[in-house]
């Protein structure tokens, strides 16, 4: 199921509805006989927004809320996807029956910046590359830890960036968007960045 | 000096042998404190992948010189970063921990290897384990030793120094003590003395009232001496007296003997003369009266054997030897039976019955007592005589019972009595003498003599030795 709900992202960015579903279920097909090389490098991507989805929840772990009013009253730790989901059930299986301090943790899926506002964490698809100015100024101190593959994320506004060094998934930061939107990021977080940075929102 | 230099020896142990067993905790202590700062400052590292800065923390471990390497490995137990003080450095198999466990140790020769889990908000995230030199450990254990040497050294020389004035002081005047002690209980000289010292300590006082006491112990012996020279001489005038005594006695007894019985004789022999030559001469009463002359002296003559024998036992030594008190009874009987052969008598008697006192003494104390039982059944036609032991109140005594005439309990006192007879002399000749002699043998023995007995029913005298 997993593999099969990734290739869909995937053909999702490029493909309509309609061919879509045709080659979806022709590969669903042709997978069970070509098993190997396409679950080596569907094994490769699942990994990779695996690890993602692990690290979102470690995000969680090293970064310190300020006591706000509209948090308290949250019972649930909201980690929240918006734009296109690239992680799919992976989140959902990682996230399942963990905690952050003391909140269960619950993944969400949202299509509007309105509808994050509640959201601890939240992943901004590549999909919202051109909504990103909109989106975080819809987030504008919210309180909301924005994480993202977008490039320049971190330039634009965004707090953490996902980035490739070598075959390894590391993070920047974006420390004063984080302070300005009331975040505290522990300095064990800081020290395994690979960059700092102090940009005030640019935005575009 | 060899009880405080061992008691030294262990006390030195005891302390060195605490001190390395609260160092090796300490150490281990710092160990555990070391791996969980390096653990928790790498907890990032390890949730984010980053080996470069988990390697960084680690060497910050270069500033304790004894951490000889370290490493942090991932829950499933592979590498993921490591510090090696020095560049060549060997594989480690570390201990597995078990379940639920956060820490183990291990000391190998020369260094301890301490493995530790990381543990970040609960849950187990990797392992962090470090080796550490234990040579401080062991310069320090050289150095106690060094140190204890060298205080034991310097201890027995000093005591081994300071030995011969303590000695001076109190050893020797004890020494010397136990030596005179010795020697007065050995020779019994009382005369000799512990030689005082000057100093006014324990020790002088100590010999002032040897000293003292020994003076008593000489008075007292002399006092003793003197009374048991005086007590001597009392004796030696007493033992005069008595032979001297004793000698008058024999003399008494022999003079009786011969003087009393020379005119007895005389009274005997004239009167059977007279019944031989003038017998027919004579009426009936005139024979009858000279018989009863004749009667009399015997008699008397009798009486002053018995006497004599009385007087003897009395005065004679007794010579103790063991002796065979049945065959005397059997021997004595034997006598008697042999005396009057047509009398039929049965004789009981146990065998075997020894005793220690002397033989003359007791065969005429038997004599005596068989003599009467024959004596005073002769008036039965057929009379039982009995010898035996018999135990009363534990010790044992020797009884001769007969079947005879008896006596009345009621003069039981004047049985033993001298001259005291319960039966006329018409019915049982006798003097009365018999039992008080036999009463003497058995007192100068040191026993008692009793007897029982009823009239017609027959008479036991008990006797013990």
């Amino acid at each position: 199921m997993k593999r099969f709900i990734n290739t869909e992202s995937f053909l999702n960015v490029f493909l309509a509805q309609r061919t879509k579903r045709y080659l979806t279920s022709l590969l669903l097909i042709t997978s069970f006989f070509l098993q190997p090389s396409i679950s080596y490098t569907q094994q490769r991507n699942a990994s990779e927004y695996e690890v993602k989805a692990t690290y979102l929840y470690n995000f969680g772990r090293f970064v310190h809320w300020s006591a706000d009013a509209s948090f308290a009253k949250n019972e649930s730790f909201p980690i929240c996807v918006i734009g296109q989901d690239p992680f799919g059930t992976t989140l959902d299986t990682i996230l399942s029956g963990e905690t952050i301090e003391g909140r269960p943790v619950v993944a969400k899926r949202v299509s509007k910046p309105q509808d994050a506002l509640d959201c601890r964490i939240l992943y901004i698809s590549l999909s919202e590359n051109a909504r990103l100015k909109e989106t975080l100024a819809g987030l504008d101190k919210a309180g909301v830890l924005t994480v993202s593959d977008i490039p320049q994320f971190s330039e634009r506004g965004g707090m953490i960036q996902f980035v490739l060094v070598g075959n390894k998934i590391r993070f920047e930061v974006n420390l004063t968007s984080a302070q300005d939107a009331g975040l505290t990021m522990s300095s064990d977080l800081l020290k395994v960045a690979t960059a700092v940075r102090k940009f005030s929102q640019l935005g575009d | 000096m060899l009880v405080s230099g061992a008691a030294l020896l262990l006390a030195c142990g005891a302390f060195i042998g605490y001190d390395l067993f609260s160092f090796r905790q300490a150490v281990l202590n710092n160990l555990s404190i070391q791996a969980q700062i390096a653990g928790s400052n790498a907890v990032s590292a390890l949730l984010f992948d980053d080996q470069n800065s988990a390697e960084k923390t680690l060497s910050a471990l270069r500033v304790s010189p004894a951490i000889i390497s370290a490493g942090i490995l991932t829950p499933e137990g592979r590498p993921f970063a490591a510090y090696s003080r020095d560049k060549d450095d060997q594989i480690q198999i570390l201990p597995r921990l078990a379940a639920g466990q956060t820490e183990t140790h291990r000391f190998g020769d020369s260094e301890v290897l301490l493995v530790q889990s990381i543990v970040f908000q609960g849950k187990p995230i990797g392992i962090v384990y470090i080796r550490s030199g234990l040579d401080v450990l062991y310069a320090r254990l050289r150095l106690y030793l060094g140190i204890s040497a060298i205080v034991l050294a310097v201890s027995l020389l000093a005591a081994l120094l300071i030995s011969p004035i303590f000695q001076r002081q109190i050893s020797r005047p004890i020494a010397q003590l136990a030596e005179i002690a010795q020697l007065v209980s050995r020779d019994k000289n009382y005369s000799v003395r512990a030689a005082e010292s000057n100093s006014r300590d324990e020790v002088s006082v100590l010999v002032e009232a040897f000293n003292s006491m020994l003076s008593q112990i000489q008075e007292r012996d002399q006092a003793l001496r003197k009374a048991h020279d005086e007590l001597e001489q009392r004796v030696q005038e007493r033992t005069t007296e008595l032979d001297n005594i004793n000698k008058e006695l024999e003399a008494f007894s022999y003079s009786v003997s011969h003087d009393l019985r020379a005119p007895l004789r005389a009274i005997d022999g004239f009167s059977q003369a007279l019944l031989e030559d003038f017998g027919e001469k004579l009426d009936s009463m005139g024979q009858d009266h000279l018989h009863r002359v004749r009667l009399a002296a015997q008699r008397m003559s009798a009486l002053i054997d018995d006497l004599l024998n009385l007087s003897r036992v009395t005065r004679s030594e007794i010579h103790r030897e063991t002796l065979d008190l049945s065959a005397v009874v059997r021997a004595t009987a034997d006598e008697l039976q042999r005396g009057a052969p047509s009398r039929n008598v049965n004789f009981v008697i146990t065998d075997g019955l020894k005793v220690n006192g002397d033989s003359r003494l007791l065969r005429v104390a038997i004599e005596n007592l068989l003599g009467n039982a024959w004596k005073y059944t002769s008036g039965h036609s057929c009379a039982r005589i009995e010898f035996g032991l018999y135990q009363s109140n534990g010790r044992p005594a020797y009884f001769v019972r007969d079947d005879g005439a008896g006596f009345d309990p009621r003069y039981s006192q004047r049985l033993f009595g001298a001259f005291q007879r319960l039966h006329a002399s018409s019915e049982f000749p006798g003097t009365g003498i018999g039992l008080a002699t036999v009463q003497r043998i058995v007192r100068r023995h040191g026993g008692e003599i009793w007897a029982e007995g009823e009239v017609e029913k027959g008479a036991t005298f008990y006797f013990t030795l």
